[in-house]
């Protein structure tokens, strides 16, 4: 694939990103990758190793230091107003402490995503019910999410953030509070997002996501870049086929 | 779904969850509108009467001597050359006299001994409508009183002058009251606002977040500046509307209330006031959320 056509199919280019926080906190170092349009893409390392941050500034949340970013060949820190509205409703981000409104119903949670692109309200409902119904939350409908269990709280914040169905999705720790059956519902609809399209980035430090999957793992560590590996489905990443940063070669495979 | 279903129910739900505040600043709006249009509606009646009476308004002037004919037709160009007036009417000693006579009734019995002439000739002067402010009364009486033969000139000064001043003061008191309505109501619909964004802070991060417009954040506090000022201002009119039917009922039929029919605002005013209460409201909430969509 020539240069031209894998920036044209890279869904985020990230570009000698950095970020600092006042007074000398340096959350990360010069990171360059590019991440193609439909790809499923792992962010690894241990806690502090700068995941969140990347995250963060993916979702225009936060500004880097320097650097370039852009998501579906925008420059995301330049845009603003109404434009910058429209970016992030084809943006979807699960955040790590979920951000859900406890004094609203798990239905009223997840519409609100559908609410601001004014989807119709038969449309929002039906969507609701089928997240609900992927995650095994159906019962959950009209309970205040400030009445559920963590990993609850953790499945609808990601049924809201798919919910619109973006064009990005960026998930932080989706895994963190959830048993098995519970994670494998999760990449079930994560994967569907995928086949319907969407770029996905999980940060994580469970190693059991990534361990046998195909897709691309990139290792974070003290805010720097540390690896950029393929995994070969079989548990071993494969270190010599994942390095090109052009993101071309986006997994293939659904193995988790 | 469309913007303006998704803006009314989010203004739904703001007004559900902070109806204590949300009331309080209604009350305070009210309490505003009906400080200010109490002594704005004074202010007007007053000014309604003296229209009133300055109808009624003319200048006397006393002549030493009766003008005769040629003498009458060089005082009536002397006094238009200092400005047109309505009318200018001669009045002879006889006349005067026949007047007095007349004003007295069944008293007219004092006059028996006195002769007919005992009476000063005048000269009456009406000037026109738009001769209202007391400055051009007193410049146009010290005129008068320069003309060849006069004596005195009279049009109630004390009276006129006392008017004046009492206008000038409830003037004041209509435009003080007026801007304490105007920071009373943007100040506290601008903190309600303020307060309800404070209590929603995470739930309007989160709209930003998953993509919301600032127009979508921001109308729904602007409609609400706009309930508040249009509630505001209409609890205040009715209140005061009530209070001027209990104050015509109980004090009709005698007193100083028979002097001039006493109104009540017409249409144009009381929409003024809405619009303008409406105005302040919604530009107090502007500014609080411009505030938080700077952040």
């Amino acid at each position: 694939m020539t240069e031209a056509a894998a920036s044209q199919t890279a869904m985020i280019e990230i570009i000698k990103v950095g970020k600092s926080y006042p007074p000398n906190v340096t959350a990360l170092t010069d990171i360059s990758v590019s991440i193609a349009s439909g790809e499923i893409f792992f962010l690894i390392g241990r806690s502090g190793a700068g995941k969140t941050t990347l995250l963060k500034l993916l979702c225009n949340m936060e500004k880097p230091t320097n650097g370039l970013i852009e998501v579906a060949g925008m420059n995301i820190h330049q845009v603003t107003g109404n434009k910058l509205a429209k970016l992030r409703q084809r943006v979807g981000m699960a955040y790590q402490d979920f951000r859900l409104l406890t004094d609203r119903t798990v239905a009223e949670n997840i519409a609100i995503s559908m609410e601001v692109s004014y989807k119709k309200n038969q449309i929002i409902r039906n969507r609701v019910r089928s997240l609900l119904a992927q995650l095994q939350l159906e019962d959950k409908h009209d309970i205040l999410t400030g009445d559920l269990s963590r990993g609850e709280q953790q499945r609808v914040a990601i049924a809201r953030a798919v919910a619109n169905s973006p064009a990005l999705i960026l998930v932080d720790e989706p895994t963190g509070n959830l048993d098995a059956t519970s994670t494998e519902q999760v990449m079930e609809l994560l994967i569907r997002c995928r086949n319907s399209g969407a770029t996905i980035v999980i940060a994580t430090h469970d190693e059991a996501l990534y361990r046998h999957s195909t897709h691309r793992i990139m290792k974070l560590h003290n805010g720097r870049l540390d690896s950029l590996t393929r995994g070969d489905g079989q548990g071993q990443p494969n270190t010599a086929g994942a390095t090109d940063d052009t993101g071309a070669t986006g997994g293939s495979g659904d193995g988790i | 779904m469309n913007f303006w279903f998704s803006i009314f129910r989010q203004t739904g739900r703001n007004l559900r969850q902070t109806w204590t505040t949300q009331f309080m600043t209604c009350l305070t709006v009210s309490l505003s509108v009906l400080i200010f249009s109490f002594f704005y509606l004074i202010y007007l009646n007053i000014l309604n009467a003296g229209n009133k009476v300055t109808d009624d308004l003319r200048l006397v002037v006393y002549l030493d001597e009766e003008p005769g004919p040629e003498m009458q037709k060089q005082l009536r160009l002397k006094i238009s050359q200092f400005d047109q007036v309505q009318e200018i009417k001669f009045i002879s000693r006889e006349e005067a006299y026949s007047r007095f006579a007349e004003q007295l009734g069944d008293n007219r019995d004092v006059l028996t001994d006195m002769p007919t002439d005992f009476l000063p000739a005048s000269i009456e002067v009406i000037p026109l409508k738009t001769l209202r402010s007391l400055s051009q009364i007193k410049l146009f009486s010290e005129y008068l009183a320069t003309l060849p033969g006069s004596q005195k000139v009279q049009y109630g000064q004390n009276w006129v002058e006392r008017f004046y001043y009492f206008t000038q003061l409830l003037s004041i008191v209509v435009l003080l009251s007026g801007v304490l309505l105007i920071l009373t109501a943007t100040f506290m619909v601008a903190s309600t606002i303020r307060l309800t964004i404070f209590a929603r802070q995470e739930e309007l991060e989160l709209l930003k977040l998953v993509g919301a417009t600032n127009n979508y954040i921001r109308t729904p506090f602007l409609l609400e500046g706009i309930l508040q000022g249009l509630i505001g201002s209409l609890l205040g009119l009715t209140s005061l509307y009530i209070l001027f039917q209990w104050i015509t009922r109980h004090f009709s039929g005698a007193g100083f209330l028979d002097l001039f029919t006493f109104t009540f605002f017409p249409p144009g005013i009381i929409a003024t006031i809405i619009l303008l209460s409406i105005v302040l409201c919604t530009a107090g909430s502007y500014t609080s959320m411009q505030k938080f969509l700077r952040i």
